[in-house]
């Protein structure tokens, strides 16, 4: 530096600063800094002109070992290849020869005995000190030699750190040794330990992050699938290479297609923590939004493409981190040794899971004939099992899987068989793993084109923390995981589950709910709504099912946005719940507002949510249950109204007579083609005064009375259910204005009479006509029942109530009576309500386990029952169903 | 410098918060609480079962104001929380001794 230029630089402070300044300048330190400086700015800036990672990690490697050397050379000995015993060593990153711009510089103190280490305690000390005051973050580690050959198991990243040493002032005889002789020694003698431990710091590592790679904003050197993971994947092969060979490998140990896909990966990963290391001015690896976005204009890691959006440029880099996970994935499940002697005895119990398709071996799947993927269906079955199990894919399923792909795509699966496997597979406890593993392999955009749109999509949200399709699996999998749940909430939460009559809609609108993100559009729901139509059709799904699916999408946000409202005024309340309209759709929407919200963020959902959640879908459900008489009127412009008058142009007044006057509820719970179906059996009752349907559903046998009333008409109904020996499950009965009865028994078959015995369904028709028309003769037909049944002894003990209420409806009085599930109860209750002149206008039957929970809603003479006569009817009840 | 405590009933969350953001209240914080005045809890018999809720889940608004601005925010606060009803909440407020922005050590009113 020139004099005035000198007097220039000098800064206009205290004269101690001054003395720092001047001895700064002229002092080798001086020199070094001014060196760093320089060559640390062309770095950068050739960085920021090619955008390569890999050299500028290669350029900062080598300048700072140079400022080592000159270190080494002015603080611990002249000659770099001295002195005897001691050795400075480059480990972990640097070892490797990646340095990024700021990341810390792993040394080694290397020593050959302890009075080495003493000897050179203070020069160390400088050492590092200089290297401090050069503003370079030292991650020192001071061994002898002999410290190096034993392996602490609390500290396994300081051996795997010795994997990647590399030589670089000092001793080099002491420093061969360490690599030739201690090292290999360590890896044979410990690799079970080594493997172990790598492949637990890893789980711990991901478990912190989620245990997934779909971060929104993700640590790109921390996160599944990020430059941690290139580093393992590489570490794997190289201990089991070591410990197989009884020395280091000549070349690299991972098979050439494996380091193809990892170099490719680590090009992408090592230019883009460059530009974050550049960005930030520090060690921060975080792709954040605005990150995204400048990487995205500066075609980081991806010179040579067009203009990238910053969504396009994240999903390639979700594809780079995908592959990676998937080789560390495959590269644990390859070493056996890496697995916890626990792990390795589950897995060995589950290999007796094997079937004629696909043998378990050690927790993995393996195809018994790999030729067998030809057939479509073997592949939907294989991720069933996976669903179904929990277990993983092997690596050559995997490899198997890539390769029946494009024979697949031509004429890719669809259609109700397809519907079948997925709501199947939906079901089972571990749905989402499997729904992950068929998107990682690319089956499942195949299967449902749709799905691609949401394909690893980083939707900008506060609140949201993983991709669109990542939300949308772990949705699934917390409702899944509720039964396992100890947590008071889950566990309430997991009751409704478990009463769902189509669980498999809410999974599938769970999968589909936010597919909307993915079009442009302000509002995501109606893409959603439109995405899940086009899905549906795809999977030929029933117009019943297809409707609950778009009901659940489209009112996906109507449950939080009730709970922005007073949830205790009973106003808000009944507008939320007639906006649900029924109980089941209630119980889905709650359960998908629980799981749409815990895949937010793990703290999401607070214990104040979701008892928020609970408390209002208490109330409506309640609401629904005591408002379900608000009658229909055919004047009104209604959209199922609406539906019905389109299917039915010919009708005219026959349709509107027969749907004036049935509650709401009657047309909520019925499909428009159920009630033409119904509407038509009215019409034959001329003829056949009992018109009865039977049909087998997936959970239950089916039962459709239409009728004129009569007293006793449904006590009637269930005792002949009941001397049959069905159970019935649920029950809605309504009655329209002129006097017809249309009631919807389901039931289960105890002694599978209808199953076994097919002509027993026209007997079973028969009977219920004849008990109805007073032809046969019921008390009988039950006595027979008792005798020839064995009461059993109940697991869970109810207790009976009987609730009136006289405020909710005007027209009638409410009784909901729980009670212990049992046979007869419903004939049993039906009968007292007969025997004390009351008309039963509305019926809900429903069942939860053990609990019988049955609505009512009474007339007597056409009036609500008065105080004295409920009182009398309570204690009639009580008394009749204590005795048994 | 004064802190204001806010608890008020979660439905009034979006009117309180856009109350005071129009006069210049610029920083807050927002807590789910649970709790309970004269209000009394709430009991649903659901299926049979009787789900008592003595505490209310409430809504916890914080914020720390020049002197000059207390008054202001009290009556916003006041206007978008009310119904008129039992439940409405209640507004404490204390003096703070000192306030400092961790990013640049600044103090007083000017770190608010």
């Amino acid at each position: 530096m020139t004099g005035s230029r000198w007097l220039a630089a000098i800064p206009q402070t205290n004269s101690g600063e001054l003395i720092t300044f001047i001895m700064a300048a002229s002092s080798p330190i001086g020199e070094l800094r001014t060196s760093l400086h320089d060559e640390s700015v062309r770095i950068r800036r050739e960085f920021e002109l090619t955008g390569d990672g890999r050299a500028a990690v290669s350029g900062r490697t080598r300048l700072v070992e140079e400022i080592l050397a000159r270190l080494w050379r002015d603080i611990i000995c002249a000659d770099e290849s001295k002195p005897a015993n001691f050795s400075l060593v480059a480990t972990g990153g640097f070892g490797r020869g990646w340095l990024f711009p700021y990341s810390d510089i792993d040394i080694l103190f290397l020593f050959g005995d302890r009075e080495s280490e003493q000897e050179f305690k203070d020069p160390v000390r400088r050492f590092s000190q200089e290297l401090w005051d050069l503003r370079l973050k030292l991650s020192p580690a001071s061994r002898t030699l002999s410290e190096c050959e034993r392996y602490d198991p609390n500290n396994t990243e300081f051996t795997i750190s010795l994997l990647d040493c590399r030589y670089l002032a000092g001793d080099r005889d002491l420093f061969r040794r360490l690599h030739d002789k201690v090292i290999p020694k360590l890896v044979m003698k410990e690799s079970k330990a080594l493997l172990q431990g790598l492949a637990e710091v890893t789980r711990e590592r991901y478990t912190k992050q989620g245990m997934t790679l779909y971060h929104l904003e993700p640590n790109i050197k921390e996160v599944p699938g990020g430059l941690r993971d290139c580093n393992v994947a590489s570490w794997l092969a190289l201990i089991s290479a070591i410990d197989k060979l009884r020395d280091w490998p000549d070349a690299s140990s991972l098979r050439a297609p494996v380091r193809k896909q990892l170099d490719a990966a680590l090009e992408f990963l090592m230019s883009a923590r460059c530009f974050l290391h550049f960005r930030q001015g520090r060690d921060d690896n975080t792709l954040s939004w605005e990150a995204q976005d400048e990487a995205a204009s500066r075609r980081i890691g991806v010179p040579d493409t067009e203009n990238l959006s910053a969504a396009d440029w994240m999903r390639i880099y979700f594809g780079h981190a995908r592959s990676v996970q998937r080789t560390v994935g495959q590269l644990l499940q390859e070493i056996p040794e890496a697995w916890s002697a626990l792990y390795r005895q589950v897995q060995s119990w589950r290999s007796r899971l094997t079937t004629a398709d696909f043998s378990v071996v050690d927790g993995l799947i393996f195809l018994q004939q790999p030729s067998a993927l030809q057939d479509p269906e073997v592949l939907l079955r294989l991720f069933h099992f996976m669903a179904h199990h929990g277990l993983r894919l092997s690596a050559t399923t995997e490899y198997r899987i890539e390769q029946a792909l494009p024979a697949l795509a031509a004429t890719p699966p669809r259609g109700a068989e397809l519907w079948l496997y997925l709501q199947e597979t939906l079901l089972q406890p571990y749905a989402a793993d499997a729904l992950r593993a068929m998107h990682s392999l690319r089956l499942l955009p195949l299967l449902l084109p749709e799905f691609k749109l949401i394909d690893s999509l980083v939707v900008r949200d506060f609140y949201h923390r993983f991709t669109v399709d990542e939300h949308s699996f772990i949705a699934i999998e917390s409702l899944h995981r509720l039964k396992q749940s100890q947590s008071e909430w889950d566990k309430r939460y997991a009751e409704l589950l478990g009463e769902l009559e189509n669980p498999e809609l809410l999974y599938l609108a769970l999968l589909l709910h936010d597919t909307g993100k993915g079009l442009p559009a302000d509002e995501h729901i109606v893409g959603s709504l439109e995405v899940a139509n086009r899905a549906m059709d795809r999977l030929d799904v029933d117009p019943r099912e297809r409707a609950e699916v778009l009901f659940l999408i489209a009112s996906h946000l109507e449950l939080s946005a009730a709970l922005r409202r007073d949830i205790f005024d009973p106003a808000n309340v009944a507008a939320f719940a007639e906006k649900i309209g029924t109980p089941e759709r209630l119980k889905m929407l709650a359960l998908l507002t629980y799981a749409d919200i815990k895949a937010v963020n793990p703290e999401a959902l607070t214990p104040w949510k979701a008892e928020n959640i609970w408390q209002l879908y208490m109330a409506a459900d309640n609401y629904l249950n005591r408002s379900a008489d608000q009658r229909v009127h055919t004047d009104v412009n209604d959209e199922k109204l609406a539906r019905l008058r389109s299917l039915a142009p010919v009708t005219g007044n026959k349709f509107r007579a027969f749907l004036e006057g049935f509650p709401q509820r009657y047309l909520l719970v019925h499909t428009a083609e159920e009630v033409m179906r119904h509407l038509q059996m009215a019409d034959e009752l001329t003829g056949d005064p009992v018109q009865v349907e039977l049909k087998r559903g997936r959970h239950w046998y089916e039962l459709t009375l239409v009728t004129t009333d009569r007293p006793a008409l449904f006590a009637k109904l269930a005792g002949v259910l009941a001397a049959w020996g069905m159970n019935i499950v649920k029950a809605n009965a309504f009655s329209n204005q002129a006097g017809i009865v249309v009631d919807t028994l389901y039931f289960t078959d105890r002694f599978r009479t209808l199953e076994l015995n097919l002509s027993e369904w026209d007997r079973f028709r028969r009977s219920v006509a004849s008990v109805l028309l007073g032809e046969a003769d019921l008390d009988k037909m039950l006595r027979d029942r008792q005798r020839s049944e064995k009461t059993g002894i109940a697991k869970v003990k109810v207790e009976t109530k009987i609730e009136f209420d006289d405020a909710s409806s005007p027209t009638t009085t409410i009784v909901q009576v729980i009670a212990q599930d049992r046979p007869r109860l419903l004939h049993r209750i039906a009968s007292c309500f007969s025997a004390q002149q009351c008309n039963i206008e509305i019926a809900l039957i429903d069942t939860e386990g053990q609990m019988a929970i049955d609505t009512f809603y009474l007339t007597s003479s056409a009036r609500k029952l008065s105080a004295e006569h409920c009182r009398t009817l309570e204690k009639f009840l009580t008394h009749e169903l204590k005795a048994e | 410098m004064m802190k204001l405590e806010a608890i008020i009933q979660n439905s009034k969350l979006e009117a309180v918060k856009a109350a005071l953001q129009e006069i210049g209240v610029e920083g807050m914080t927002v807590l789910e609480v649970r709790g309970h005045g004269r209000q009394k809890g709430h009991t649903e018999v659901y299926r049979g079962r009787e789900y008592s809720v003595d505490l209310i889940p409430k809504t916890k608004i914080e914020m720390v104001l020049p002197d000059a601005l207390v008054e202001k925010a009290e009556q916003a606060i006041l206007s978008a929380a009310r119904t008129g009803k039992i439940g409405d909440g209640k507004i404490f407020r204390t003096r703070i001794e000192e306030a400092i922005r961790i990013r640049n050590e600044e103090r007083g009113e000017g770190a608010l």
